[in-house]
Parts: structure tokens; sequence; C-alpha cells
């Protein structure tokens, strides 16, 4: 019998239909993938699983019982937690604290029992095969650990069907192969799971079945072991998606960028020679380097030696302002936290970077600008209705659009993209390496940092592996395989041997 | 449509504030008169001109808690220059040089130092408000113009009349100190709506890291801010003594910080930064002095002053915050 069944699910905010009557079927002991594209409506069905919304119409049966709706509380009775990708942790409390917390055991009423706390948490990670500290300050665990905690949370609630938002984005390849291990436990156990993800091997990996929704509507649904990521990825975007190689190889130009012995916080001796129209892809485990190595480049990380030269001229280290001047632009990471600015509109989400370089002309020219915001919005295919409606109501590939063209408006000739489709939906992430392709054609200078290795074989001419800060091995296109870079970035493949 | 109208009410709602005020100030006095209304102006220059500085600093998601104190120091000291050089230009040079320097302090402090600025700012507030009375005790009694805890502007001087006609004069009935504020405002509306700095000011309060990651030098535009403010303090500093003719160092500009911090959230300034029109402080500093009038013209005892702009002040912001929730509710 099924763990969890909704049937006919609908739900109409200000009369706006998002859901036309989905159903949704999870087993016990088994990880489902709920798959769809940003606005699909996992997250509003998720929501309305525990409560925070309630559905129009359809039944939900949970564990042998029927409900019309369930309160936030309810759901959390009956054994479903939410593990958010915004992790809900306390920073400054220990872990003991966060999974006790608002039902502490004590002595007498008043006196915290801590030992018993700290023992049955210990016990719990023992069994789950963690290795935290329950007496640490869980603003000193690292992100996975963070995490596991949050599941261990749900587990102390007795959970018997727990929702993971997204939970790798954070994680590198082994601690997404631990948390994959303990869901395996758990899941002999006769725990479910509902796993949203975008990442294909992943939902591969560990899903047994998975629904596919698309714009509010159920698609389709079965098992793993019958379909293959190619088809998965059609149900997902309907008849848009073409999967056909987008990579060309192109005509590159003299050497641009030019690193020499450049060391800084977290990267030691890079040498790299990058020409004109050349798409260089970086990659690595989390902290490898290659991320920070960007950011030294773009002056908001101080490097500590070497030097870093655009057309033979050598960047200012540490400062933005001049990367910007030598025409660097970065798309940063964590759009959220890096570049959006929510209180303003999209054009003023444009525009901001450009006028911190012509700041002596100090009034805004409107129309100059709205002119030039329509040249983009066409180029880039940026859905949005004005350009004066809040940046915050598009959707994320159309921000990054907008973030993109914040840096081509500022006639950038070396583009570096560091993790540039983070939370974007497939549809738009094939249209941002489409794009990237032809800024390239047209011969801008760029470097790609991401973990998504499908990504840099449809568009790097090389890829440059980082291990603990330095560049591992530099592979040609031909030669970029998942399996090759996972080796040289986990060490496990040592150059002598090749 | 009714929805959009809505919307531009609730973008406007610190001007329905100030037109109740004054509708309230317009039943209570009996004969209201032109310059009775022009004078509303007169006495809003001073914390109005203070309340953009403060305007500023606050969209960037700081504070400025010193500027009562400095307008009293920077008065102070400009009563001095004057008294000891007579020219009018150079005690208003002084009054914005030392204005600036005063707010360079606070900006350096809190933009490249990053220390909180409402520690900065209160710690400068103690030390500018001691200064103003140290001094006073301490100088020649020539240079504050006689003997008394005050700093007095010599009244010999030839140019004092003509400093003192300005503070207290009219343009086309409108007080010269007004028409101040008149520009200053139209200045600050121009710098924050259309400029490229004022974007910036913005952009910091509403992500100080994405507003850094986008290329804004983000210790420099908060330092320039807490500059600006200085400034703005110096120009009313200048102001108070030409209305005035003296600076009493204990009393003058006690409370201002306060009266520009409500002016600024009457305003529609969110206090956390990057949300809120400049022009809302205008009617902001206005309603404050409405709310004087009114409490003169019913003869209360003045002392009731703060707490009724205390009231006002809440019950505007419980509207702000619980209109939208009641509206939503509605709207289910």
């Amino acid at each position: 019998m099924s763990l969890l069944k909704m049937q006919g699910i609908k739900k109409s905010f200000n009369g706006v239909e998002v859901l036309h009557g989905v159903d949704l079927q999870v087993e016990k002991g088994q990880v489902h993938a709920l798959l769809g594209e940003n606005g699909a409506g996992k997250s509003t069905l998720m929501n309305i699983l525990t409560g925070v919304y309630v559905a129009d119409e359809g039944n939900i049966s949970f564990d042998g019982h029927e409900y019309t709706k369930i309160t936030i509380n309810e759901s959390e009775e009956y054994g479903i937690a939410f593990v958010h990708q915004e992790l809900n942790l306390f920073n400054d409390l220990t872990v003991y604290d966060n999974i006790f917390l608002g039902k502490e055991y004590t002595k007498g009423k008043i006196t915290l029992d801590k030992s018993k706390m700290v023992k049955e948490a210990k016990d719990l990670f023992e069994r789950l095969g963690v290795a935290i500290n329950p007496t640490e300050v869980v603003a000193n665990l690292k992100p996975s650990e963070k995490q596991l905690l949050e599941i261990s949370k749900a587990l102390f609630k007795n959970a018997k069907l727990i929702i993971l938002d997204e939970p790798t984005t954070s994680l590198n390849n082994d601690e997404v192969d631990h948390l994959f291990s303990i869901i395996n436990g758990l899941k002999a156990e006769g725990i479910s799971f509902i796993f949203i993800s975008h990442k294909m091997p992943e939902i591969f990996k560990i899903s047994d079945s998975y629904t596919v929704y698309r714009n509010g509507s159920f698609i389709a649904t079965g098992k793993i072991q019958d379909t293959d990521p190619e088809s998965i990825t059609k149900l997902m975007v309907g008849e848009a998606y073409s999967s056909g190689e987008t990579y060309e190889p192109r005509q590159v130009g003299d050497t641009v960028v030019s690193l020499k012995g450049y060391s800084g916080p977290g990267f030691k001796d890079i040498n790299l020679d990058i020409k004109k129209g050349q798409i260089i892809g970086l990659t690595g485990l989390q902290g490898a380097g290659s991320s920070e190595l960007l950011h030294a480049m773009f002056g908001c990380l101080t490097p500590t030696s070497g030097t870093f030269t655009v057309n033979g001229k050598k960047v200012k280290p540490g400062s933005i302002h001049d990367a910007m001047k030598h025409k660097i632009a970065l798309l940063p990471p964590n759009r959220k936290e890096n570049s959006v600015i929510p209180d303003m509109t999209i054009l003023e989400n444009m525009y901001l970077a450009e006028q911190t370089l012509s700041a002596r002309h100090l009034p805004i020219k409107k129309a100059k600008e709205k002119s030039r915001y329509a040249k983009f919005k066409a180029m880039l295919n940026i859905k949005a209705e004005s350009e004066d409606l809040p940046i915050l109501s598009l959707s994320g590939g159309n921000q990054q659009k907008v973030f993109i063209a914040r840096w081509l408006n500022t006639d950038a000739e070396v583009l570096l993209f560091d993790n540039p489709t983070q939370g974007i939906d497939v549809g738009a992430k094939a249209e941002i390496y489409k794009l990237i392709l032809k800024f390239a054609q047209e011969g801008k200078t760029i470097i790609i940092n991401t973990l998504e290795i499908p990504e840099l074989q449809r568009v790097a001419d090389k890829c440059v592996v980082f291990y603990d800060g330095r560049i591992k091995k530099i592979l040609e296109h031909d030669e970029i395989q998942e399996t090759k870079v996972m080796l040289y970035s986990t060490n496990a493949m040592k150059e002598e041997v090749l | 449509m009714s929805k959009n109208i809505m919307k531009q009410i609730g973008k406007y709602s610190y001007v329905i504030v100030f037109l109740l005020i004054f509708l309230v100030y317009v039943i209570t006095s009996d004969g209201l008169t032109w310059l009775g209304v022009m004078n509303i102006f007169r006495h809003s220059a001073i914390v109005g001109i203070i309340a953009f500085g403060m305007g500023l600093v606050c969209l960037t998601g700081e504070i400025d808690l010193s500027v009562g104190s400095m307008l009293a120091l920077d008065a102070g000291f400009a009563v001095v220059v004057f008294n000891v050089t007579g020219s009018v230009f150079l005690t208003f040079l002084f009054a914005i040089l030392f204005g600036a320097f005063a707010g360079l302090i606070n900006g350096l402090l809190v933009g490249y130092i990053k220390m909180p600025a409402f520690i900065v700012t209160l710690s400068t507030m103690l030390i500018y408000r001691s200064f103003a009375q140290y001094f006073c005790q301490q100088m020649d009694k020539e240079l504050i113009g006689g003997g008394s805890s005050v700093y007095k502007m010599s009244r010999d001087i030839d140019s004092y009349q003509g400093l003192y006609d300005f503070g207290n004069g009219r343009i086309a009935t409108i007080p010269t100190v007004g028409v101040v504020l008149l520009a200053i405002t139209a200045l600050f509306v121009y710098l924050t709506t259309s400029t490229k700095f004022g974007k910036k000011v913005y952009a910091i309060g509403s992500n100080e890291n994405g507003a850094k990651m986008a290329g804004i030098n983000v210790n420099l535009v908060k330092t320039s801010v807490f500059v600006i403010t200085g400034i703005l303090v110096g120009l009313s500093a200048f102001l108070w003594i030409a209305m005035n003719g003296s600076c009493d160092p204990a009393t003058t500009g006690n409370s201002n910080e306060m009266y520009a911090i409500a002016a600024v959230v009457l305003g529609g300034i969110s206090m956390s930064g990057g949300k809120g029109r400049v022009f809302g402080i205008f009617f902001g500093a206005l309603s404050y002095t409405v709310i004087d009038k009114i409490i003169v013209a019913l003869k209360m005892d003045s002392l009731i002053n703060d707490a009724i702009k205390g009231i006002i002040l809440i019950i505007v912001i419980m509207i702000q915050i619980v209109g939208p929730q009641i509206k939503e509710k509605f709207s289910k």
C-alpha cells in the first residue's frame, strides 16, 4: 500500500490556477523524484502536503488516513518533514539544541537534561554513520553536516516521509555519496523520501520512481529503471527541448588572459593562458580553488603573489573597479546573495554596474538606458513585460539573463561565469549555454566554473580540473568525460600514471 | 483600475498624513493666515534639511545619531568664526566645511573601519555635544560674544544685521530659510531619483554584497552619505545662527536626530535601507512642525508635544504595516 497518495490536487492564487488537478503517489521505503522545471508546480504541491497552503480541490491520503486538508502542525505530527533548500537551523545554537528545540528533555520541570539529549543525539548520529559532535555550534558545521542535521531532526520527530528540496546544491561529490548512503540506509528502515533536484545523474542514482510535472499539470510517472535522462528531460520541457550537440570548434585569436604563478586564498601557483574567443571550463570539488580564482581575478579577493594580465596589461590586485576597467566581468554564484538588488527594477538592476564606470556623468539618461535594455532583452530573450517591474517578479533564469545583460552592458571582453546555471530550469540552462557559445563566437574570452560536467561538454574548449588549490589536469574538449574529471578532481588519478 | 489608484495612494501616504494633520491645524487655529502657513516652512527648515542627510544615511541601511550635537558644535564654532572675522561668507564656509569634517569622521569609522553606525554616531553625539559645551566655558569670553554660557554673535559687527535679516527675511512672502528647504528638497529628490550616485545609495541598502559585486565602491558611498549629512548639518547650523543670532550648546539641536529620523520614517523610508522616496521626508518634516502649531493653537502644555509626535509616528507606521495584511485578508 502506498504511504502517500495525492489525487486531483487543484490550487489557484488570485484567480490563476497553478495546479490543474495533479496526482502524486509515494510508496513506503522508496525515494520518489519530483521532476519539473521551475514553475512546474513542485513547490506548490509540497507546500500543500506540508500544510503551508490549502488545496482548493483534491484528496490526500497519508499512512492510511484520508485528509481534505492538513495544517502545518498536523503534517509534522503525521510524520511529514520538509528539509528546505535554505536550511532552517539556528546557527548560534549547538547541534543538540537545534534537534530538541521546543521539546527538550528536563530533569524535574525546569532544568534541562543536557546529558540525555546529547546521548540520544549521539546514538542517532552513530546509527546514521554521521560524524557530528552534538555539542558543536551549528555555525561551525560544514554545509553537508547541516543537511544531515536537518534530516536527523526530522528523524527525531518520527518522520515517515522526508522531502528533500535540492539537497545536494552545496555539497561536493563525496558528501553527496555519503548523503545517498544514509538515504539508502533509512529506506531499508521503511522511511520514504521525496527528492527534488535538477541534477539528472543524482536522480538516476538515488531514486526508485519519479513523477514529472509541467506548467502545473501531471505529465508522467513511473519507475526510474524504465527510463533514461533524455526522455525525462523531454517530458519536463515538452517540445521546446532539443538535445542536439551545441558545441562547435571556433577560430581563436591571440592570448588575452595570462596568469603567472598566481596564488591567493584557496588557490596556488596558477599558470594559465587563455586566447580570444576561447571558452575554458574550470571544475573541482567545493573548495578546490576554482571559484576563488575567478573571484581574485575580478578583484573581490586579493591574490598574494603572481601576476594577472589582460592583453598584456597588469590588473591591479584586489580592485573590482580596476578589473572592470580592464573589461573583466564576473557573474557570481548565489544569485540572490551576490547579484539581485531586490528593491530595484529590472532596468536598474541591469544598468547598475555600467554606471560605476561612467559615474562622472552624474545624471541618468533613462531613454538611453531603456534602449540598451531593449537591445539586450532581444539578444538574450529576456521574458519580462516591462523593464520597470521589480527584478523579483522574474523567474530565476530570466533574472540570470538580466545579470548577464548587466555585464555585457559594461562592454566586458573577459567574461567569468561562476556557477551560472545554479537554480535555473533546464530550458533556461540550455539557452544560457547557447548564449555563451555565441559570445565566444563574437570574440569574447570566457571562463566558466561549474561542477556540472555535462554542461562543460557542451561548450568548453578545455576543462581545467582543480584539486586542493592547484591545477591538476587540463583536458581537451574531446577528453571531457564525467568519470575522468571526477578521477582527477578527487585526486584518484595520479599525473604520472598517464 | 481602482487597485492602481490604491497603489498610487499607498505610495504617497506621507502626503495624506500631512494633509490630515494640516486639516486638524486649520480647524483648531482660529483664522488661518497666509503668513502663518508660510511660517511652517521656517520652523521645518532646520530639522528638514538635516533629515535629507539622515534619509540618505538610512537608505544605505545606516543611522546617524550625532546630527543634533553636531549642529550645536558647528553653530557654536561658526559664531566664534563670525565674531573673529566679521565675515558672513567665511562663517558660511566654515560651517559647511566643519560639518563636512565632522561627518567625515563618522563616515570613515563606519565606511572603512566598518564599525556599527549606531555605536560610532552615539559616541560622536556625546563627543560633539561635550565639546560644544566645554569650549563655550573655556574660551575667551570675547570670542563667544559675552559672558554667558551661550555662543552669541556680536551685534557690534556691521554684517550682523544683514545676516540676521537674511535668517528672518522673506522672499515673496516665503521665509528665506523655507526657500532653502525647498531648494534642498528639489536637489535631493533629483539626486536620489535621477543620478547614478542615488542609485548606488539605494543598491547598497537593498543588498550590500550585491552592490559590491556590481562594482560599487561601498566604503566610499557609505562614507560620502555621512559627509553629505555633515554638510547639511553645517548648512542648518549657519541658518540657525542667522535666525537666532546665538547658539546654546546645551539645548541647540537637542533631539534633532530623533526628529530627523522620525521625519525620514514618516516619509516612508525603510530603516533597513533600500526602500522609500526622499520626497516624503519633506512632508515628514512639515508634519511635525504642524503638530507643534496645533498644540500651540489648542493652548495645550508644550510638554505634551513629544508624546503626540510619538503616538502619531506609531499610528502611521502601524497602518503601513497592518494595512497590507488587512488588504490581503479581504482579497481572499
